[in-house]
């Protein structure tokens, strides 16, 4: 039996804004929905999502991009890599970025977090996407690879084009190519002297070096931290605070029990995923759901619409930081399991933590949300007043 | 059943230590140490817990055999 089939398009300006009820008329479709305008198979359930994630065989991440040229791009990137070179890819990576790698640190962005949060809360008003979301994983990328000068400035835009081209072929991918080239070009050319002494880049480009690592590994190692870890953890950020100045009675829940920051990270990750949609290339003729969807197919995964599938979470539009939903699928799952997880938990784990000692409530304005291909975020959030705790 | 572990795939991510602390636990170095690998199919407590652990596993390191 064929896929079900859908209209929707997954790119169009008010599904990036709001996907929420078009991933529930997708659900109801089907685990899998053939969307013909995108030229896409939507994954919408939670069962079909987890385990595609888990079988890379079958979905391979050689297309993760919605259009060639971003998938050509990343070719020799573990993103886009299957295994078996996708395991020495991925090793090189974690070897920086695992929480083994950043047991160290974990003090430094608390402190970090805590300061920032702590001056906000003197302010009493303040723009909480560029003051904090944006703040924190900035300075924290930043001081991690070793960043200097005008690099430090361009990460922002740098980190939001990296995303947006790995959208299909329209205005926004359009626009955002150029941009996205500065970064891939900077980082093709990184050399010690770019990144400060003792830096964890550092450390990476003198590895290459010394032939550690593969030549031109260096610079794709460089290039993964900032394409695909800034703009993530700013939405993921922003979505923190954004929930729980509209939930003030789960902000409540954490301040009464600080054991309780883990799953509210997790609850904030399942309940707004920071990233609408994955690629995957079927490379057979696959059956998902009692449905045939052909070998060759671009597929689409749909993180947020298996993090709200009633078949998986009970009351899954219901927002509540002690269900600590630990299996969502915001990271995705397996072998491409974002890589740099353990430095969004500490980040996030920092900021839920800071809140939750230093505020009492927040009473914010009207959130301002501009369409993005890939990643869905807070752009802007006026915090005008803070109850301190 | 056993408890297995992809040594290479593992990262340490721990979040298998937070839902199963009786069986795993990082050490000081951050790698995963199965405190109890083998469980008896009767203990249903330690079971159930083996299975949620390998279930939160974000980098499907760990399954059961």
């Amino acid at each position: 039996m064929p896929a079900p089939t859908s209209e929707i398009d997954l790119f169009a300006d008010e599904v990036l804004l709001d996907p929420y009820p078009c991933y529930a008329q997708l659900r109801e479709l089907g685990g899998v929905v053939h969307l013909p305008g995108n030229d896409i198979y939507a994954l919408t359930r939670y069962d079909v999502i987890r385990t595609a994630l888990a079988d890379w065989e079958t979905f391979s991440s050689r297309s993760i991009g919605f259009n060639p040229m971003v998938n050509e791009a990343l070719t020799g990137t573990s993103l886009a890599s299957d295994p078996p070179d996708h395991r020495r890819l991925r090793a090189a990576l974690a070897e920086n970025l695992s929480p083994r790698a950043l047991r160290g640190v974990q003090g430094q962005i608390d402190a970090m977090a805590d300061a920032l949060v702590g001056g906000l809360v003197a302010q009493g008003s303040f723009d909480a996407i560029d003051a904090l979301a944006r703040a924190l994983p900035l300075e924290v990328v930043a001081d991690l690879i070793g960043f200097t000068g005008h690099v430090r400035d361009s990460m922002l835009r740098w980190g939001q084009a990296a995303m947006q081209v790995i959208g299909p072929i329209n205005q926004r991918t359009t626009e955002s190519f150029p941009i996205a080239g500065e970064l891939y070009g900077w980082c093709s050319k990184v050399t010690a002297e770019d990144l400060a002494p003792g830096s964890v880049g550092r450390g990476i480009v003198d590895a290459e070096a010394r032939g550690d690592i593969p030549a031109g590994t260096a610079g794709h190692i460089i290039h993964q931290y900032l394409g695909a870890g800034i703009d993530t953890t700013i939405a993921a950020i922003g979505n923190i605070v954004a929930l729980f100045a509209a939930h003030p009675e789960q902000l409540d829940l954490v301040r009464k029990d600080a054991s309780l920051v883990p799953a509210a990270f997790n609850e904030v990750q399942r309940y707004w995923a920071p990233i609408h949609a994955w690629g995957r290339l079927v490379t057979r003729d696959v059956e998902i759901d009692g449905t045939v969807v052909p070998a060759g197919s671009q597929i689409a995964i749909l993180f947020g619409a298996g993090n709200r599938d009633p078949r998986h979470y009970e009351n899954p539009d219901a927002f509540l930081v002690g269900r600590n939903p630990i299996d969502h699928l915001s990271f995705g799952y397996g072998p491409h399991g974002c890589a740099g997880q353990g430095l969004a938990r500490l980040e996030a784990h920092a900021v839920i933590g800071a809140l939750a000692r230093r505020v009492g409530r927040l009473v914010v304005g009207e959130e301002v949300r501009v369409p993005h291909n890939i990643t869905r975020s807070v752009a802007k959030l006026p915090v005008l007043q803070v109850v301190p705790a | 059943m056993r408890i297995i572990l992809d040594r290479p795939r593992c990262e340490g991510h721990g979040l298998c230590e937070a839902t199963a602390p009786y069986l795993m636990h990082l050490d000081d170095a951050g790698e995963l140490v199965l405190d109890r690998s083998e469980i008896g199919d009767t203990d249903g407590g330690d079971a159930a817990a083996a299975r949620s652990a390998v279930r939160a596993c974000p980098v499907a390191a760990l399954h059961l055999a």
